[in-house]
């Protein structure tokens, strides 16, 4: 995002965190928190995200911690959910044994810092996809990283409806593929750049749907990029706030997309391994495994997920009067995502796996 | 044809109009003469690339529907509807991933170059 994180106003107030201090050591049962330092990280350019370093006295959390505050976004892509609620999938998530950032506290009252917030405890490593992709000790890490990823996925997609802490999440249409196609095509209805190649994609989504499978808890956005790992090794999943009900096989093909392998072309899984070791962790904790075989499929529905959002981008650009360039630049993208989609395609119609 | 677009010619204007706004400005008397040169360069690049991506596109359609008569437009939709020319739908995607490499030589060649096609 170009935004300039310097040029929104900031709600927490460095100089008077006497309510935020209270209101955390109620919300913790603790008897006092005192905070060290706050300092605002970057990247959140339609949210705050703060760190929090505290001491605390008392109650089951006593002793020192390093903590992220979130504020909800102000201006949320569509299809995200809002705070409370991607809090709550993350709760779920925890409590399945998923490795999240532990949930701590959330707050809806205004008053304590002018906005509402959530606190995990803050984890470490990079998401940064690039530096996780070009780690000159990728090939050693690589393949169990991916198995690690595997099994996590796996544990999400243990969580079934219904699930009385989920209720607010939709259950998918019975046709959950057409549904989606629908919306594309809604989405191209609304851009004023009609995009042939794509709507031959989505043609074809629609005549090789694969039957569907037991509805699961999906993370919706999980690629490399949204996972954090230090030393090689997985220490958390990030960004749940496109978590919807849906076929499990959707998050194993977004993950696999050839759009999300930042120049590791050949290794499948998010760029950083080959998918078979993807799968492996995934099917060793799964009671439903998956076929390598049947990822091609979702992976082109991920081309083009992701070929629609650009062009939507672009649509910002063109119409909205934002006049970005990095906006503008994202618009340019779909040709890259419906020509993966086609080599893709045309593979699979010639019998050979897919790149 | 007409469909607005984010293309060379949408980001050569936006690159003109910030160097125009934001570099030239600054730049110190010496040196605005190349200012005003490369301004020059991006603008009659924008018209070069802007015919050459019509171009492809124009091949396409004239390949698919009476000469002259076709859109992208149409064709997004006898795609989606199934209405196309008789006889036409067979090398449809070739031709699609030929008029998308057009596409990319302006937008992005080193995205072709990592899928192998030479430019």
């Amino acid at each position: 995002m170009t935004m300039a994180v310097a040029s929104r106003p900031r709600t927490l107030d460095t100089a008077n965190l006497d309510p935020l201090q209270r209101w955390l050591a109620g919300a913790i049962e603790a008897d006092r928190v005192e905070i060290k330092s706050a300092d605002l990280l970057s990247g959140g350019a339609v949210q705050e995200n703060w760190r929090i370093d505290a001491t605390i006295d008392g109650g089951p959390r006593a002793g020192t911690h390093a903590f992220v505050l979130r504020t909800d976004a102000v201006a949320r892509l569509p299809m995200s959910l809002d705070r409370p609620r991607e809090f709550a999938c993350i709760k779920a998530a925890h409590g399945a044994g998923v490795l999240v950032a532990e949930p701590i506290a959330e707050c809806g009252d205004r008053s304590v810092i002018g906005a509402p917030f959530t606190v995990q405890r803050l984890l470490s490593g990079t998401a940064q996809a690039r530096r996780i992709a070009r780690d000159p000790k990728l090939a050693a890490f690589g393949p169990a990283l991916a198995r690690e990823i595997g099994g996590q996925l796996a544990r999400i997609h243990a969580i079934r409806p219904p699930n009385g802490a989920l209720t607010f999440l939709p259950l998918p249409e019975p046709d959950a593929v057409g549904a989606a196609v629908a919306e594309m095509r809604s989405a191209l209805d609304k851009a004023s750049e009609a995009r042939p190649a794509l709507e031959y994609v989505l043609v074809w989504l629609l005549a090789n749907k694969p039957a569907s499978r037991a509805t699961s808890l999906v993370h919706g956005d999980f690629r490399t990029g949204n996972y954090l790992v230090e030393d090689g090794r997985l220490t958390g999943i990030l960004d749940w706030e496109f978590c919807h009900w849906g076929d499990p096989r959707e998050d194993l093909g977004w993950f696999c997309a050839r759009c999300w392998r930042f120049g590791n072309d050949a290794l499948a899984a998010g760029g950083i391994a080959p998918r078979a070791d993807l799968l492996d962790g995934y099917n060793a904790v799964s009671g439903a495994p998956i076929a390598e075989h049947e990822l091609a499929f979702w992976e082109i529905l991920g081309a083009a997920r992701w070929a629609t959002i650009a062009l939507l981008q672009g649509q910002r650009f063109l119409t909205g009067g934002e006049r970005s360039l990095e906006l503008a630049l994202t618009g340019l993208m779909p040709a890259e995502m419906e020509f993966d989609a086609l080599e893709a395609i045309a593979a699979i119609e010639a019998g050979r796996p897919i790149p | 044809m007409t469909a607005r677009r984010i293309d060379a010619d949408a980001l050569l204007d936006l690159a003109t109009e910030m160097l125009r706004a934001e570099v030239m400005p600054a730049l110190p008397p010496e040196r605005r003469y190349a200012g005003a040169m490369i301004a020059n360069a991006l603008e009659i690049a924008r018209r070069a690339l802007a015919e050459e991506v019509e171009a492809a596109e124009w091949a396409l359609l004239d390949d698919l529907y009476e000469e002259g008569e076709g859109s992208t437009t149409q064709l997004a939709r006898d795609i989606r509807a199934g209405t196309l020319p008789e006889g036409k739908a067979r090398g449809l995607a070739a031709a699609l991933r030929t008029l998308l490499i057009a596409e990319l030589r302006v937008r992005n060649p080193r995205f072709l170059a990592s899928r192998d096609v030479g430019g």
